[in-house]
């Protein structure tokens, strides 16, 4: 069936597919109404097949990854696809369908030719708020899914005839912003409405048939690469692991720990053994930790492999019903999209350690960094500042690590201090690296960073989601761990407290926020090398105390 | 006055000239091989090209890849930075993420441009308002001053936090470093006023770092320019500037070619009355595409060099890594043209001169749309043999004669234009299949047609003088300075006086190059406008700043048209952009010919299309043409420099501009 495809066909159609999903990224962030959407870019959209295999996606998140090659297929179980009718646009964001948290609000279009269903177009977007106790849905004392938001489970928002009105109004009843929702829901609709249509055009100039051979072409295009990508490991067993540093409600770290074996051209993920599902919102779903495992493996042997269901056939992923990885429905996840996502990256890097000698970095900041001040400015207009915080990147064999910069699953930028300044009642002191921070080695760890935020205004509520703060960022080969993940508030009465990872206070005009992020492990002993503290090629993060810069009064 | 017009274009492969008797109306043009060590040389190489003496040239206008070229091979000078206390390490933080997601062995982020012993900190402090918090002292200035005259630099960079709303710290900086003998003096206020501390320094030291090579490439253009004849440069923003303008923010100048282009192709718009065009502009190594709306093209302020920030205004222009020396290969089951390029050396196979990987040129030149009995650039000839075992090598492998495989090389060369394409329109809200393609440079009149026709676009226009198009642009473009500022203004606390103020600081401070040479000129202005708490602003022209209502409405429509959707919620006035000019009173002058008829084709040959394999396929001298001429495909036009590719079912006519109108027809 695939041999009847040419490969300049089959390059023209990659293409087109590609150009597709990406004009869905577009669509959204162009008509979205939240600066979450149109700035910072947390969406993704992707094109399926007519069985839910991922054919192409828009813009290439890693923790985007997984969720997108299952949503669509966990969706049909729940709702066969003969319940489905051209124009409909179906949403949802339950993590255990396909998802990850309440947040990354799904669309689904069938796409449809006569009345055969031949692809589905998906957009997810992070939506600034789905209800739930606190405004922006991120709830640290989040003891159970219920907490955390509305939970959409699959549910029809348009037809051929228009927008449903009733549950329409359901969903915008039940979360904070609902004018700014209704342009979000749009923009979603909106870009499936353009998938639509590229995808017939693509079919009226190939044919329907061409088309079909070519995504079936595609699928074994990318196992083929993912399967040589896996033999070039040797075969064996690999077993690792890392640590949450806690539950989030109180208890104490738990471990994510994966068994791999390497078979010839397959890998099989064994994450039974990781922890028990916790109380608080670190838990996350298998869909989650299949995106981490597609993540480390593109990484390790194969960056150039294009996301397709057909990268996921060569894996056997396996997590044990009750963990921190399968907590079932019941269960909060909002942290765990972020953060148990790195760990599971960290486990199967450091389980694959030996397996790809001289080719891992040390342990990074796998944390979002999260810091949420919420709180009213002088025209009495609530405002939210959600700010990740990047650290030092994790030394390699070759090359000491980056300063303050983001690893792995995700990628988001920071705010501006001179924005942070116009926008919220907040002034930023101090924005600097934070000397001494990355691990020690023969190459050192990145240097974290060192911000710190002041109170303009009373009452402020100060959310807090980061790892690492118990738990370093490992060393590598006798390398040194990087410096812990630490938040202090120096209160205006002078009063100091330390901030935990997972918590929420309130902050009054004059209290100050010192954000010190983690730093990056080192790699290699400290003394092999008398470079350790020395020259930097980068000239940034080693020079010598004398040399750093000096104030002037 | 001898009433010569010059404009040259200096790249990074060839230089480009082109010279109007703006009073006989006589017209020459050359191109020549630039010499990349010697910008000066190639200039003196490209009139002598055309044998017009300097000091006959009444204006001469020049682009030059210089400054880019600096910065992309790292010939910057040695930068120090003063920022604000607390504030030092920004360029060492960046915006936190990295470039590549999925190698862990590159580098994730660029080294700082300015290396932490560079780098000094002054006690002060300015709020996001303008208000000042803290005054510096006259010792943290002197201290800071001295150490960075013993710190080696030969440079500076100052950017302080929010100078952009309030410049007095950083100007009081400036005098006390030019007095302390710092000739080289970039402050941030004056490079880029706009917020975002990380971007507006890093966009301040890469100026400063061009500052003494640009000093000295203009120091020699004032040592050779004749007295009688005038000089100006073509800045990044599509306009001339002066040279003396260019002293202070040379990095205007970073994207001076491509500007050059896309100047032209907007007059070229503006004067066929296409409303919605596309240029479109393929070279060896990449493709250029921009959007033109009413002969303007897109202006942006927050474009990349090199993975570094260039806060500057500057042709919206997007780069794809495609062109004639892409490289074909297969890909697992794909064939896959590019980004890896033969470059200009080797080049194509064709070129004779090592290369073995088929490339896009050696797939033109199998299809019989090059032709191997001319001389390419006036100096390659191109080996049928080569191409023909190169593009062979990959047939053979994909199981299809070579003459397929050729058309295949084109088709999928052309998908991943296309994709530029849809991201220039889609991006601004415009119907793609509305457009006209422009295209212009050495391959963009050969792919023209295919990628228009995958696009769903009916009409290409390859201008005259396409092979030289940036050349025109230097002679037709308009005299102009822009600059952004950061205002920060809602609409409910609309502050009237400190806006005028802006207005009219930007404008004096950009009407100096003119008064200077006592020209007039007109101001336009743009409003960066978006609803409170957004971060996304909607780009207003013409916006009556004095009539917050009126502006609102403004605001409102264009949203509106934009994304679909406008509300009454409360806006705010991020930024205007001031723009002066003065228009060239230069045009391009009609096509003659004595004689009567149309022009018979040079010859014939056999050409291969897609959908219709080998034709019997006409060849004109595109200087034969005439005008209302129509050449219906398949026919192929030749220029010395550039080749026009009529597939069959499309047509081509010449209006009386020597421009060619294609209608793509039907075809494949």
């Amino acid at each position: 069936m695939t041999a009847s495809v040419d490969p300049i066909t089959l390059e023209v159609i990659r293409n087109a597919l590609s150009a597709t999903a990406e004009e869905m990224s577009l669509v959204v962030m162009r008509a979205a109404r939240s600066p979450l959407l149109r700035e910072a870019g947390d969406l993704s959209s992707a094109l399926t097949d007519a069985s839910g295999e991922l054919i192409a996606q828009g813009r290439d998140i890693p923790m985007h990854m997984g969720v997108m090659s299952f949503t669509v297929k966990e969706f049909l179980k729940r709702v066969p696809a003969e319940r489905l009718a051209p124009g409909d646009v179906w949403f949802l964001n339950l993590p255990e369908v396909g998802g990850n948290h309440l947040p990354d609000v799904k669309a689904i279009r069938p796409i449809y030719v006569a009345d055969e269903i031949v692809a589905y177009a998906v957009s997810l977007a992070h939506w600034a708020d789905i209800g739930g106790a606190v405004p922006g849905s991120y709830v640290p004392g989040a003891t159970d899914a219920w907490q955390e938001g509305l939970r959409i489970a699959p549910m029809r928002l348009f037809s051929s005839a228009g927008p449903e009105r009733q549950p329409l109004d359901f969903v915008l009843a039940n979360v904070r912003g609902a004018d700014e929702r209704e342009g979000d829901i749009l923009a979603q609709m909106a870009a499936t409405r353009a998938a639509d249509q590229r995808f017939h055009e693509l079919l009226q100039r190939h044919g329907t048939d061409t088309v079909t051979c070519a995504i079936h072409a595609l699928h074994e295009r990318a196992e083929t690469q993912m399967r040589h990508a896996i033999g070039t490991l040797p075969n064996g067993v690999y077993e690792g692991e890392d640590w949450l540093d806690d539950d989030g409600a109180g208890g104490g770290p738990i471990p994510i720990r994966v068994s791999i074996e390497i078979r010839d051209d397959s890998a099989r993920f064994d994450f039974s053994g990781s922890g028990d599902a916790a109380r608080g919102p670190v838990n996350t779903t298998p869909f989650i930790a299949a995106a981490s495992v597609f993540y480390t493996m593109k990484a390790l042997v194969g960056p150039d492999i294009q996301p397709s269901g057909g990268c996921y056939r060569p894996f056997d992923i396996v997590t044990r019903p009750g963990s921190v990885l399968e907590p079932g429905p019941e269960r909060p996840v909002v942290g765990g999209n972020h953060e148990t996502s790195q760990r599971v990256a960290d486990a199967i890097f450091r389980a694959l350690e030996p397996a790809v000698p001289g080719r891992l970095s040390a342990g990074g900041p796998t944390t979002s960094g999260l810091l949420l001040f919420a709180g009213r400015r002088d025209d009495g207009a609530w405002t939210t500042l959600y700010e990740t915080h990047g650290g030092g990147e994790g030394a390699r064999a070759d090359r000491d690590g980056a300063p303050v910069i983001r690893v792995h699953m995700s990628n988001v930028m920071n705010t501006p201090a001179e924005v942070i300044e116009a926008e919220y009642p907040i002034r930023v002191t101090r924005q600097a690296l934070r000397r001494g921070s990355g691990g020690a080695g023969m190459h050192r760890g990145g240097e974290g960073l060192h911000r710190e935020y002041v109170m303009l205004v009373d009452d402020m509520s100060l959310t807090s989601m980061f790892e690492r703060a118990a738990v370093p960022p490992y060393g590598l080969q006798d390398g040194e761990p990087g410096a812990l993940f630490r938040v202090g508030i120096e209160r205006k009465s002078g009063e100091r407290q330390s901030l935990p990872g997972k918590a929420n206070v309130r902050l009054d005009r004059g209290d100050r926020v010192v954000l010190e992020s983690c730093g990056g492990g080192g790699y290699g002993p400290p003394d092999g090398h008398s470079k350790a503290a020395g020259c930097d090629v980068r000239g940034t993060e080693d020079t010598p105390v004398e040399n750093r810069p000096t104030s002037h009064r | 006055m001898t009433g010569w017009q010059v404009g040259i274009d200096i790249g990074g492969t060839f230089t480009d000239v082109i010279a109007l008797n703006s009073e006989t109306g006589q017209l020459s043009t050359a191109k020549t091989r630039s010499r990349p060590d010697d910008p000066m040389a190639s200039l003196l190489d490209a009139l002598d090209a055309i044998g017009i003496a300097w000091r006959d040239v009444d204006d001469l206008v020049h682009g030059t890849t210089m400054v880019t070229n600096a910065i992309v091979e790292k010939r910057l000078a040695r930068v120090a930075l003063i920022a604000t206390e607390g504030f030092v390490d920004t360029l060492a933080i960046g915006r936190q993420n990295r470039l590549h997601l999925y190698r862990l062995d590159l580098e994730p982020k660029l080294p700082p441009q300015v290396p932490d012993q560079l780098r000094f900190e002054l006690a002060e402090r300015v709020d996001a308002a303008g208000e000042v918090v803290a005054e510096p002292s006259e010792d943290a200035i002197e201290a800071v001053v001295r150490e960075v005259a013993e710190s080696g630099a030969e440079a500076v960079a100052v950017s302080l936090l929010h100078s952009y709303a309030n410049s007095e710290h950083e100007e009081r900086l400036g005098v006390r470093l030019r007095a302390a003998g710092s000739r080289y003096v970039a402050l941030s206020h004056s490079v880029n006023p706009e917020a975002r501390e990380y971007e507006r320094t890093a966009t301040t030291a890469l100026s400063a770092g061009v500052m003494p090579l640009a000093a000295g490439y203009l120091d020699l253009l004032d040592e050779h320019r004749p007295a009688e004849s005038r000089l100006h440069l073509f800045h990044s923003a599509g306009g001339l500037a002066s040279p003396s303008a260019l002293r202070d923010t040379p990095l205007g100048l970073a994207f001076s070619g491509p500007a050059a282009g896309v100047a032209a192709a907007g007059t070229a718009a503006s004067s066929l009355g296409l409303a919605n065009a596309i240029s479109f502009d393929m070279g060896g190594t990449t493709t250029d595409v921009c959007m033109i709306v009413d002969g303007q093209a897109e202006i942006r302020s927050d474009g990349t060099l090199v993975g570094r920030p260039l806060r500057m205004p500057m042709v919206g222009v997007e780069s794809i890594g495609a062109g004639g020396g892409s490289i074909a290969r297969l890909d697992t089951g794909t064939l896959r043209v590019g980004p890896e390029s033969a470059g200009a050396d080797p080049g194509p196979a064709c070129y004779g001169r090592g290369g073995a990987l088929p490339t896009v040129t050696d797939a033109n030149l199998v299809l019989g749309y090059l032709d191997d009995a001319r001389l390419v650039g006036g100096s390659i000839r191109l080996d049928r043999g080569s191409a023909e075992r190169a593009v062979g090598t990959l047939a053979d492998e994909m199981g299809l004669d070579f003459h397929k495989a050729a058309l295949g090389i084109v088709r999928v060369v052309n998908a991943s234009m296309v994709r530029a394409l849809r991201r220039v329109t889609v991006e601004r809200g415009i119907d793609g299949r509305d457009c006209a393609v422009l295209a212009f440079g050495g391959a963009g009149p050969m792919h023209a047609v295919g990628l228009a026709r995958d696009f769903g676009i009916r009409s290409v226009v390859v201008p005259r003088f396409s092979s030289v198009f940036s050349a025109v642009g230097c002679i037709t473009a308009e005299m102009s300075y822009t600059q952004q500022r950061t205002v920060r203004m809602s609409s409910g606390a609309w502050e009237p006086d400190r806006l005028n103020r802006v207005r009219t600081d930007l404008r004096e401070r950009l009407s100096l190059q003119f008064e200077a040479v006592g020209q007039d000129f007109e101001t336009q202005e743009v409003a960066a406008i978006r609803y409170s708490g957004q971060s996304y602003a909607v780009e207003i022209s013409d916006p009556a700043l004095e009539r917050p209502e009126a502006l609102g409405s403004q605001f409102r429509e264009q949203h509106e048209a934009l994304y679909g959707f406008a509300t009454d919620e409360p806006w705010e006035l991020v930024a205007i952009r001031t723009r002066l000019s003065a228009p060239q009173a230069n045009h391009i002058p009609g096509i003659r010919h004595d004689g009567t008829g149309d022009a018979e084709p040079a010859t014939t040959g056999s050409c291969w299309f897609e959908g219709v394999g080998k034709a019997v396929t006409p060849r004109f001298d595109r200087e034969a043409l005439r005008e209302g001429q129509r050449v219906a495909g398949p026919a192929v036009i030749e220029d010395v420099w550039s080749t026009i590719v009529v597939p069959p079912a499309a047509a081509l006519t010449v209006d009386g501009g020597g421009n060619l109108h294609i209608d793509v027809g039907a075809g494949a």
